[in-house]
């Protein structure tokens, strides 16, 4: 517990930290503040027009579905040089991922419910990115200074130093991650009261968006444990931001491009990005035109999948690798 | 007396990609015992240093078997963890911290009453400096808050290594006077330090390390006794005419400046008796005692050939390879 004190008062003491959350705080201000200028509450009329439009469009979308059965079923013998698909499903309305709504025909307001969701992926993008460096710095920092030498002269146990540092760090990573995105989204939200719309926030928008948010600061915990885990490793800060740098080159660039050379089946499922990717969103789908190949028939869509579930094992698995040897290598070493 | 630093057979290789092997420390010994203040001397490179992390747990020896305050160390050094201050080749501390909060921070970690921080701080002399900038502080000023988290525990054992570094006249007085008045108290104190005259005047034993083994060991006057080739300065009006009565008196002189150095010499009487009995009065007969510096630069070989800059690891061990151990007479 004390330990924890002290390492906590390190880590809020690191120069790095305060200019990350200070960056932190400016991003959220100038997005809140342009946002704010950039929106106004629709007036009736606005709203009104907005409505008609919206569901002229649903008709549009409607129609062109009946005229496409139609011409399928040769009822209309169309010299029409509108498109239409060989598979009129394509272009139901019911089958649409998401149909117009007035909230599409109200330029200049912001509807809350439509933008929830991506802000939130801004967010979770930044606090990834800060939990790896400050995991990263505030270990590679303080090998390279000679913090930990002093804090061993204080409390000779390795493994319990070092796990009240990864501790703290997750812990206040976490608590910082929760109170930002908190935050974050109960100003976009007063924003859409006050100065735009709020939209349609029903329990299945707010349990969507929990998750997001909660998948999101697992991923954050992850990237902090990884860069603490690579930096103790490499005993630098450098080493985490060389390994990530190196892996996006080398790996996510090149070996993907070297593997659609030889046509490597499957080839995403060896990229950490895309278990990122199913990870945040539930699930992921990946073309691979392989998958159709020698079969006939138009059942063959050519996707394969990758289940959230099995992603974050990945990502557990190494994450908890790396972290795992770290702490067996700084067991062992010589701390000069 | 109890044990409280025991160190057999301690060997410690570093491997590196660059320059390859290298021992650092081969089969050293060292024994501190309660209440002693024990001063660790040797030349740059000895492996003094990496005796002391080897110790305290920071490197891992290749052999040798290691006890501080009687607990196998480094397995159990958590046990006596409290009660052991140490500083390890001037500690870096976080420049952007104060050095009241520094020590605040370290008597967190190590669960030491807050207020003990201004006790140290005032102990070292940097009380009223305590609230500035870590960074902003003299090199002597960061040996002295170094001194100070070495103190933050109340230490039953104190490892100082090079405390007296980059300290000014009256810093090295003020050190000294603090490991005294904390032996007085039942500290025992191990010091390594340069500054020979220094550990004479303070330490009671004297270890000596070169090329990672010990080359000396025991009370500090003793050391120095069994160094001694009894040897005076002689001072009469003839020098030349007392050489040939000495040498006649099978006793070794030369002329040194004006003065005569007669060695080989048991009792002095006999000096002024020869040279009285031919009218020869001694006007000064003075016992030249050999300081710790010059048995230091001998056991290390360090003095040689004084013309030649001698290079980091030339020390050398004493021809024989007899060693000096006067706790337990000297072992070939
Ligand atoms: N991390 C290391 N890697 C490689 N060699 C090392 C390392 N640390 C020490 N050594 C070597 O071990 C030997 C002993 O070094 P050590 O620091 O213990 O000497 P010292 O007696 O403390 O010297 P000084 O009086 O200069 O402080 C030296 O030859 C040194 O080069
Ligand atoms: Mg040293």
């Amino acid at each position: 517990m004390n330990l924890v004190r002290a390492e906590l008062e390190r880590l809020s003491a690191r120069r790095f930290v305060q200019l990350m959350v200070v960056l932190l705080v400016v991003a959220f201000a100038v997005t809140a503040a342009t946002t704010l200028v950039g929106s106004h509450k629709p007036s009736v009329s606005e709203l009104n027009s907005a409505r008609g439009q919206a569901a002229e469009a649903r008709r549009d979308l409607e129609a062109n579905h009946q005229l496409c059965l139609a011409r399928q079923n040769g009822d209309v013998v169309g010299d029409s040089d509108d498109f239409f698909p060989s598979d009129c499903s394509a272009i139901d309305p019911i089958r649409q991922d998401r149909l117009p709504i007035p909230a599409d025909f109200l330029p200049g307001v912001f509807t809350f419910a439509d933008q929830a969701e991506p802000l939130l992926y801004f967010l979770i993008a930044f606090l990834v990115l800060f939990g790896f460096l400050v995991g990263a710095s505030y270990i590679g920092a303080d090998l390279t200074s000679g913090g930990v030498v002093n804090l061993l002269l204080w409390r000779p146990r390795r493994t319990t130093v070092l796990a009240a540092k990864l501790g703290t760090l997750l812990g206040a990573v976490l608590v910082l991650s929760l109170l930002a995105s908190v935050a974050y989204l109960a100003t976009f939200w007063v924003i859409g009261q006050t100065a735009g719309l709020p939209g349609r926030l029903d329990g299945e928008f707010w349990s969507s968006l929990g998750a997001v948010h909660g998948r999101g600061l697992v991923l954050v915990l992850l990237a902090s444990a990884l860069g603490f885990a690579i930096a103790t490793l490499g005993r630098h800060t450098s080493a985490a931001l060389g390994a990530l740098a190196a892996y996006a080159v080398v790996w996510e660039l090149g070996a993907r491009l070297v593997l659609e050379i030889v046509d490597a089946p499957n080839s995403d499922l060896f990229m950490l990005s895309s278990h990122i990717g199913a990870w945040l969103n539930g699930g992921a789908r990946f073309y691979d035109e392989q998958i159709c190949r020698g079969s006939t028939g138009l059942s063959c869509e050519g996707f394969y999948t990758m289940t959230w579930g099995v992603s974050l094992l990945v990502l557990l698995a190494i994450t908890g690798g790396l972290t795992a040897a770290a702490f067996a290598v700084f067991r062992r070493r010589d701390l000069i | 007396m109890s044990a409280v630093i025991e160190i057999e057979g301690l060997r410690k290789t570093f491997q590196s990609l660059r320059s390859g092997r290298r021992v650092a420390v081969d089969g050293f010994d060292l024994l501190v015992e309660a209440g002693q203040v024990h001063g660790f001397l040797g030349p740059n490179g000895s492996g003094k240093t990496t005796t002391l992390r080897a110790l305290l747990g920071l490197v891992r020896a290749d052999s040798g078997r290691m006890a501080v305050l009687g607990e196998p160390s480094p397995e159990l050094l958590p046990r006596v963890a409290g009660q052991v201050g140490a500083i390890v080749e001037s500690p870096q501390f976080f420049g952007n911290f104060s050095g009241y909060r520094t020590l605040r921070l370290l008597a967190h970690a190590g669960g030491v009453p807050v207020s003990r921080v201004d006790e140290v701080l005032d102990l070292v002399g940097l009380h009223d400096r305590g609230d500035e900038r870590v960074k902003g502080y003299s090199l002597g000023m960061k040996q002295r808050l170094a001194v100070a988290s070495a103190l933050l525990k109340d230490p039953r054992l104190l490892i100082l290594d090079e405390p007296a570094n980059g300290l000014d006249p009256a810093g090295i007085r003020e050190m000294r006077d603090l490991m005294r008045s904390l032996a007085a108290n039942g500290v025992t104190v191990l010091v390594s330090s340069h500054i020979l005259g220094e550990i004479q005047l303070i330490c009671d034993h004297v270890t000596i390390i070169s090329q990672g083994r010990r080359v000396a060991t025991g009370r500090v006057d003793e050391v120095l006794a069994g160094h001694d080739r009894h040897e005076f300065l002689v001072r009469v009006a003839e020098p030349e005419r007392a050489v040939e009565l000495l040498h006649a008196a099978e006793l070794t002189a030369v002329v040194d400046g004006g003065a005569l150095v007669v060695s080989g010499v048991s009792d002095p009487t006999v000096v002024s008796r020869v040279l009285g009995e031919q009218g020869l009065w001694v006007g000064e007969l003075t016992p030249l005692r050999p300081d710790l510096e010059s048995v230091f630069l001998e056991l290390t070989g360090a003095y040689e050939h004084p013309s030649v800059p001698r290079q980091v690891g030339d020390s050398s061990l004493p021809q024989g390879g007899a060693v000096i151990d006067l706790d337990r007479g000297v072992d070939a």
